[in-house]
């Protein structure tokens, strides 16, 4: 099971971690509001190396879910601690290492708050073949951004991207095992798959565009413009094409606490909810030189968000 | 002038007495020869074979019940899992690896610790399987083991002081190492076990003395491998020809195919076997191809690092029936000849017959009960004929509801996993640590990664049976019929070991070591060790007496994939120990 269908673990890991749940949960830190606020930090879950949502420089937390995750921590009155999480092979398996259970190499590490969680119903109930609730060890609170798929191309080779049917004539640039990856190689019976080029990062997928070794890259699109700025001596733009047949093109970002913390979660919630409604969270973005959308999740609350 | 002579004579002397006392040096030669000497064992595999067969008879079928525990050695500390080790023994002293990347040198006679090397691992490491090690290789006056770092360590074995460490690959990329090395004619040899998305398995020699790195192989079509000579990096030719033949578009250049469970060596041929894990993506929707060298062995000169040749047990694999299982080189005697072949039991649940000169087919059956992804194995070629509806769905074309279910049988863990079978030249019969189990693989209708959607399979893994799951079995390699099995409630995790006594030994997750009649399969001794056994057994020869060790500690893939499984092994405690067993003096002509 080296390589594995270890990104197939999906749910599978999950319903297993259900099972052990009850002996391994005393071994992990109980850090409940109080005991948070008492001990004045807070350690703030983020993806390694991930800009612009989460990076280190000089030994700094960067990026947008660190300022977040600092506006928080200003919030409770506690200190801002960064808490690097390395991606396991899918969002339940950080659930599990870095919330409620620990990984099995150290047992007793875990995050008070993780960011940039997707917030989605679906994924919360979800159920396993026995009708366990999968995901029932972490609550998932305070959605603070829309995330969506994007394409970014060359303009001198490309002219316009009006569709991706462009694709099969003209190499495109996706990160290794992502939904673009996967997207890109199977859609239309496979007919792109061979112009598909696999980067380990979007900013290598950026590198190979600007040698001009692929016409466009797709990814997400907070990362597409990070990279855009510094390859701003190239013409690139962002294309505003559809994803015919692409199971998610946009969905909700939030945080999750484990699910016996949940005043902490209530406390995550009202900071960032304000900060969703006076337009803090949209300031905080475009200091970051990032377009922001409000999650979905506002929609039915405050009504459609304008046009950007 | 001639007390000069003297003084030079009285050196080389003087050095020839150090070597002899001091090192007790492990040569090519002990490493040859060890499945046919009895006082060490010096090999992962008793025998650069991998027969796992010992040539003693003084522990047999009719004295095995006096078998009694000699001492126990406990590998300490709040690192109780997962204790895959095979022991080494060289002069007396026990060499065992233990999880977590740790080794020990332990008295053989009383179990007493003379060192212990603790690897320091990095923070954030995320091994992909369990923080098991398979054991350690021994050459020279120096031990060698993998860490879960992706490192290789030397060790003077004496001592247990560190002589070189050198990185074998990133461990930040996702590699590690869990393998027994295997050393060549001075070159310690290395898979790499890969545990995230875009690594690409390879094998690599080391020179043993010194560590520089003097070939490395890539396991995957289209990449270069190189020798290395006097410090150059010397091309030496592309996996496969070229990329792109059983690859679309640039996939090649991430396809997995992981060496991570070490090889075997053919001295009579001058080859090493290395199996390869699954391909990359896990989709195999997205690869259209057979993706070469993935779910293979492949044949490889020690020399320079070439392919020989390859087998592909599973082509396109959309089960992840990863290929490495172990490949152990034996004399088939059928119709008046003695055919240089070899045999693997696979992770899909058939069982090969080589040609280990060319890689050709002789011929191949299912060595479990149900196997549900192909019908059977081309005569010819031994290449597999899919059923229909037998490979799980893509998830590329899912509407947003939950994909149908597939069954397939076995699951994505194996007839066989890592655990490795024994062959006894007297039987002529395999002795195969099975198991039987099946998965539901369906695609999800949600899935997220690294903070973005994501297309993901469930699946959950289910026992084939209600009252088991664990299968040792004889297997004729001749007729390809089971001639005998013992089931076990729990899944086989264990590896075998056969002597010429007329017995198969094995573990169970349940925490015994079992001896069985190699002839009948009659159990005929147990222990309970106190915790799982998911270790390898050996035997040796020390003052007259003949002793059997085992480490013990449940842990390993099962209790962390284990599904419907885990209902079976949940109460099953952790551990960490070595068990080392003998037949008392008196008990040796007992009936």
């Amino acid at each position: 099971m080296t390589f594995a269908f270890r990104v197939l673990l999906v749910l599978f890991a999950l319903s297993v971690a259900n099972v052990n749940a009850q002996e391994t949960r005393l071994l992990i830190p109980d850090r409940t509001l109080d005991i948070i606020q008492d001990s004045g930090f807070l350690n703030v879950g983020m993806y390694k190396d991930f800009p612009p949502y989460s990076y280190e420089e000089n030994g700094e937390a960067k990026g947008v879910d660190a300022d977040l995750g600092r506006r928080i921590a200003d919030a409770l009155g506690v200190e801002f601690r960064s808490y690097w999480i390395t991606p396991d092979e899918n969002l339940g398996d950080d659930l599990r290492n870095h919330i409620w259970k620990g990984h099995y190499l150290s047992k007793t590490r875990v995050a008070d708050i993780m960011m940039r969680v997707p917030y989605d119903s679906v994924f919360k109930y979800m159920r396993d073949s026995t009708g366990e609730m999968i995901n029932e060890q972490v609550v998932f609170v305070a959605p603070y951004q829309q995330e969506h798929w994007k394409i970014v191309f060359d303009e001198e080779k490309l002219g316009d991207v009006n569709t991706i049917a462009k694709f099969q004539y003209h190499p495109i640039g996706v990160e290794i095992d992502t939904l673009p990856a996967t997207y890109l190689t199977s859609t239309f019976g496979g007919q792109m798959r061979d112009q598909v080029n696999h980067y380990m990062t979007i900013t290598k997928a950026f590198d190979a565009m600007a040698k001009g070794d692929v016409s466009a890259v797709m990814g997400m699109r907070a990362e597409l413009e990070h990279n855009l700025k510094a390859h701003s001596d190239r013409p690139l733009a962002m294309a505003n094409n559809g994803f015919p047949g692409i199971t998610k093109q946009s969905w909700d970002v939030g945080i999750a606490v484990r699910h016996l913390h949940r005043a902490l979660g209530y406390s995550v919630e009202a900071v960032v909810d304000r900060m969703v409604r006076n337009g803090e969270l949209a300031e905080l973005y475009q200091q970051h030189g990032l377009s922001y959308s409000r999650p979905a999740y506002y929609d039915v609350i405050l009504g459609p968000e304008e046009a950007e | 002038m001639s007390s000069i002579s003297i003084g030079k004579t009285f050196t080389a002397s003087a050095l020839a007495l150090a070597v002899s006392f001091g090192a007790h040096a492990v040569t090519d030669q002990d490493l040859l020869n060890d499945h046919k000497t009895v006082d060490k064992i010096v090999t992962y595999g008793m025998g650069y074979q991998g027969q796992r067969y010992s040539p003693m008879t003084t522990l047999n079928t009719s004295n095995v019940n006096y078998l009694t525990p000699a001492w126990a050695f406990s590998f300490g500390g709040e690192k109780q899992r997962g204790q895959e080790s095979q022991p080494l023994i060289e002069d007396g002293v026990m060499y065992v690896t233990a999880s977590y990347s740790r080794i020990w040198a332990v008295d053989a006679r009383t179990g007493e610790q003379i060192w212990q090397y603790d690897a320091r691992l990095p923070d954030g490491i995320m091994p992909c399987c369990d923080v098991v090690n398979r054991g350690a290789a021994i050459y020279g006056d120096m031990v060698y083991f993998g860490t879960l770092d992706a490192k290789l360590v030397a060790l003077n074995k004496k001592t247990g002081k560190v002589v070189w460490i050198k990185t074998v690959a990133d461990y930040q990329e996702g590699y590690a190492i869990t393998a027994a090395p295997i050393v060549v004619d001075g070159k310690l040899i290395t898979g790499v076990s890969g545990g995230e998305f875009g690594i690409v398995g390879k094998v690599e020699a080391y020179d043993a003395k010194t560590g520089d790195l003097l070939w490395t192989r890539p396991t995957v079509e289209g990449h270069m491998g190189y020798v290395y000579k006097d410090g150059k990096k010397i091309e030496s030719g592309i996996s496969g020809g070229e990329a792109g033949k059983t690859w679309p578009g640039d996939m090649w250049k991430s396809g997995g195919a992981a060496t991570w469970l070490g090889g075997t060596y053919d001295p009579e041929t001058d080859t090493l076997f290395f199996g390869t894990g699954n391909p990359a993506p896990w989709n195999s929707h997205l690869r259209p191809g057979d993706n070469l060298f993935s779910a293979s062995r492949v044949a490889i000169d020690p020399n320079d690092g070439s392919i020989k040749w390859h087998f592909q047990t599973t082509p396109n694999d959309g089960w992840d029936y990863d290929g490495v299982n172990e490949l152990i080189p034996f004399d088939l005697k059928e119709n008046g000849k003695t055919i240089k072949a070899a045999a693997t039991a696979d992770r899909n649940g058939f069982f090969y017959v080589l040609n280990r000169e060319d890689g050709s087919f002789i011929r191949g059956f299912p060595f479990v009960d149900t196997i549900s992804w192909a019908e059977g194995l081309d005569s010819k070629t031994g290449r597999p004929i899919f059923k229909e509806g037998g490979r799980p769905g893509n998830p590329a074309d899912l509407d947003g509801e939950k994909g149908e279910t597939v069954v397939a049988y076995p699951a994505f863990l194996g007839g066989k996993n890592w655990m490795p079978m024994a062959y006894s030249p007297d039987t002529e019969l395999f002795y195969v640590p099975s198991n039987e189990w099946s998965m539901d693989i369906w695609n999800e209708p949600v899935s997220y990664k690294k903070g973005a959607a994501y297309l993901g399979a469930g699946f959950t893994i289910k026992p084939a049976n209600d009252d088991f799951i664990g299968v040792l079995r004889a297997m004729d390699p001749k007729t390809g019929k089971e001639v005998w099995r013992q089931n076990n409630s729990a899944p086989l995790w264990g590896g075998a070991m056969t002597t010429a006594g007329g017995l198969v030994f094995t573990g169970t997750p349940e925490g015994f070591l079992k001896a069985f009649d190699a002839k009948t399969g009659e159990e005929l001794w147990k222990f309970n060790t106190g915790s799982g056994v998911v270790g390898t057994p050996v035997t040796w020869e020390m003052d007259g007496e003949q002793y059997v060790s085992v480490a013990s500690g449940w842990g390993g893939a099962v209790p962390l994939w284990g599904g419907e499984v885990a209902r079976v092994v949940r109460d099953f405690n952790q551990g960490g120990m070595v068990w080392t067993f003998k037949l008392p003096q008196d008990r040796v002509s007992a009936k």
